[in-house]
C-alpha cells in the first residue's frame, strides 16, 4: 500500500427479541405489585427481609420461602440524577434511587418523581439521603417493576 | 509448593480515541510488543489467556479472534469475558501450579459502540433495566452514597481529577494528555449526579499484553523480573440494594488476600507506588479506603496531604490512571503493566523514585454494577 486509504466503517445494529422468564419468585413479586402489595422474602437463618425477593440468600446460601409484605413507604439510601442522553436509556433528566422500604433489610432500585430535576443545585438541595418516600402506583398495572410509577417525597 | 511467577515482558500500544483497527489487532500489536520486550517469539509461549468485553467489540463472543491475535494457535488457550487483570490472575494460577512455564495475557479496549449504551443491556432485565440503569448510573449511586455518607466536598473530589490529569499530561502513552484545573472539573457538565464529565473516564482504544514466567523461566528470560508476590480477587453482590454503597467491599476483600499473601500489614508504609482502577474520581477515593491506605471517610485527607501525588509517599496513578486512559475490558491490566514498568525503572517521565513494591488494582467485571468485582496484584522488583 503506497498511500493511506480511508478506513471503512460498516454500520451495525442489534435488535434481538428476548423472553425474560421471571421464574417463581419474581413472578410472585410482580403479581403482588399488580395488587398494590410489595412482597419480600425473609431468610430463615439471618432473618434479613430481602428486597427485591430472590430464590436464595447469597450470604447464608439458604433457600427462601417465607414471604412477608413490606411497607409502601421507605427511606432514601442513595440517588443519582442522570442529565446526559444515552442511546437506549430514558430521556434525561431522571432520578434513579435506592429506597429501603419499611420492614425490608435491603433497598429497592426505583425512580424518584415529583421533584424538579432540571437544576442540579436546587434538586440536590431538595433530595436528601434519609428522606422519607412513598410509592405511587400506576393505574394500569401489568405485573412488572414499573407497576410502581415512581416513589415521591412523603408530604 | 507452588513456583514463584514474574512479569517478564510488557507491551502497550498507543492509546487513543479512534477505532482505526480491527478490535483484535490491538491484542496482536500488544502481544508482538510484549514478546519483543521479553526477547521471545510465539513458539516460546506455553499458554495464552485473552480478555475483552464482547458488547463493546460489537460481537459475541469476541474470543473468535483474540486468541489467534495473542499467538495462541493450537496452544493451551482461553479467553475471559472480564477485565484483562483476570486473564493475568488465571495465567498466574497456571504457572504457579507448575503446569506451564511461560504465559501471555492480553486485553484490549475498543469503541464500536458507546459503553453507556451497551452497558444497559448487561443489567438485570426484570428489576433494574426498565428503570434506566447503566454503568455510570450505578457508579453514580455509589458515589452519591459515599460523598453524602462522609460529607466529602466537590472540591475534594476535583483534586483526584487534577492529580491524575496532571500525571497523564506527563505520560506519553496516555490517551488524554492535558491537565485540567479544579475550576474546570467543577464547571464540567453534569452527567449523572454527582458525576460530572471530568469525573468520568474516556473510552480509549488500544491493547496491552504481559508475559509471565515461572521462576526458572523468568531468570532465563530477563535480568529484570517483576515478581507477583501477592494476588487476590473477590466479588460482591450484584444487587446494589444489598450492599454497603459507601465502600468497595469486593476491593477490600481482594486486597486483604493479596496483602496476606505478600506479607503486607501496613500498606501505606510497605507499598512504594500504586495504580488503582479510578473508574470515576470518586472511586479513587473509595479505593484508598478499601486498600487500607486511609480510614473509611479519610481518603480525601490523604489526597489533600499530597501523599498520593507523584512526588508523595505513595504515588497513586502516576500514569494518569483510568481517568486518562480507559480500555473497557483491559484498564485493570494496564494498571499491572504500569506498575511493572515502575518497578523496572522504565516509566520515563512518569517514573517515581526507586520503587521496590507496587500495587495494581483492576475492576474485573468491566460492565459490573457499581464496582462489584476487583483483583489486586502486589508486584516486587527483582
Amino acid at each position: 500500500m503506497t498511500q493511506e486509504e480511508e478506513i471503512i466503517v460498516i454500520p451495525g445494529r442489534w435488535d434481538l427479541p428476548f423472553r425474560h422468564t421471571a421464574g417463581r419468585v419474581a413472578s410472585r413479586f410482580f403479581h403482588g405489585l399488580k395488587a398494590k402489595r410489595i412482597l419480600a422474602l425473609r431468610c430463615p437463618r439471618c432473618q434479613r427481609v430481602l428486597m427485591p425477593p430472590r430464590p436464595f440468600c447469597e450470604r447464608c446460601f439458604q433457600p427462601l420461602d417465607d414471604w412477608v409484605e413490606v411497607g409502601q413507604q421507605g427511606t432514601l439510601e442513595a440517588f443519582t440524577i442522570c442529565y446526559a442522553r444515552f442511546t437506549g436509556l430514558p430521556d434525561p433528566p431522571y432520578c434513579l434511587i435506592l429506597v429501603k422500604l419499611d420492614g425490608a433489610d435491603s433497598a429497592l432500585q426505583h425512580l424518584l418523581g415529583e421533584v424538579a430535576l432540571e437544576d442540579v443545585q436546587s434538586a440536590t438541595q431538595r433530595i436528601q439521603i434519609g428522606m422519607r418516600l412513598e410509592a405511587l402506583w400506576r393505574e394500569e398495572r401489568e405485573g412488572g417493576i414499573k407497576d410502581i410509577k415512581y416513589f415521591r417525597p412523603v408530604a | 509448593m507452588s513456583t514463584r511467577v514474574a512479569v517478564v515482558g510488557i507491551g502497550q500500544t498507543a492509546y487513543r480515541a479512534a477505532a482505526d483497527h480491527l478490535y483484535h489487532e490491538h491484542d496482536y500489536e500488544a502481544a508482538r510488543l510484549a514478546l519483543a520486550d521479553a526477547g521471545l517469539d510465539r513458539g516460546d509461549v506455553d499458554t495464552v489467556i485473552t480478555s475483552g468485553w464482547d458488547a463493546v467489540d460489537g460481537r459475541t463472543i469476541s474470543d473468535m479472534h483474540t486468541v489467534m491475535s495473542a499467538g495462541g494457535y493450537l496452544k493451551d488457550a482461553s479467553h475471559v469475558g472480564e477485565d484483562g487483570i483476570m486473564a493475568l490472575a488465571y495465567a498466574y494460577l497456571r504457572l504457579a501450579a507448575g503446569l506451564f512455564d511461560v504465559a501471555l495475557v492480553s486485553g484490549h479496549g475498543h469503541a464500536e459502540s458507546s459503553f453507556e449504551t451497551v452497558s444497559s443491556i448487561v443489567f438485570d432485565p426484570l428489576f433494574v433495566r426498565p428503570l434506566g440503569e447503566s454503568h455510570l448510573v450505578s457508579l453514580a449511586l455509589q458515589a452519591s452514597a459515599y460523598v453524602q455518607g462522609y460529607g466529602i466536598s466537590d472540591e475534594q473530589v476535583a483534586r483526584v481529577v487534577v492529580k491524575n490529569r496532571r500525571n497523564g499530561a506527563a505520560n506519553p502513552s496516555a490517551h488524554l494528555r492535558s491537565a485540567v484545573t479544579a475550576e474546570e472539573v467543577l464547571a464540567s457538565a453534569p452527567v449523572c449526579y454527582p458525576l460530572r464529565a471530568l469525573h468520568c473516564p474516556p473510552q480509549s482504544v488500544g491493547g496491552v499484553a504481559l508475559i509471565l514466567g515461572s521462576e526458572e523461566a523468568a531468570r532465563r528470560i530477563t535480568s529484570k523480573p517483576v515478581w507477583i508476590s501477592g494476588i487476590g480477587w473477590a466479588i460482591d453482590s450484584y444487587d446494589l440494594g444489598s450492599k454497603d454503597m459507601t465502600r468497595l467491599g469486593s476491593l477490600a476483600a481482594a486486597a486483604e488476600r493479596a496483602y496476606r499473601m505478600s506479607g503486607i500489614t501496613d500498606p501505606l508504609e510497605q507499598l512504594d507506588v500504586a495504580e488503582v482502577h479510578d473508574i470515576t474520581a470518586f472511586h479513587e477515593l473509595m479505593a484508598y479506603e478499601a486498600l487500607s491506605l486511609a480510614p473509611e471517610g479519610g481518603a480525601a485527607r490523604l489526597l489533600e496531604e499530597g501523599t498520593t501525588d507523584r512526588a508523595g509517599k505513595l504515588p497513586v496513578n502516576s500514569s494518569g490512571g483510568v481517568l486518562c486512559t480507559n480500555l473497557y475490558g483491559a484498564a485493570g491490566l494496564v494498571r499491572a503493566a504500569e506498575a511493572a514498568l515502575q518497578l523496572r525503572g522504565e516509566a520515563g517521565p512518569r517514573q517515581v523514585a526507586a520503587p521496590r513494591r507496587a500495587l495494581a488494582h483492576g475492576m474485573s467485571a468491566p460492565s459490573g454494577a457499581a464496582a462489584r468485582s476487583d483483583c489486586v496484584v502486589v508486584l516486587e522488583g527483582g
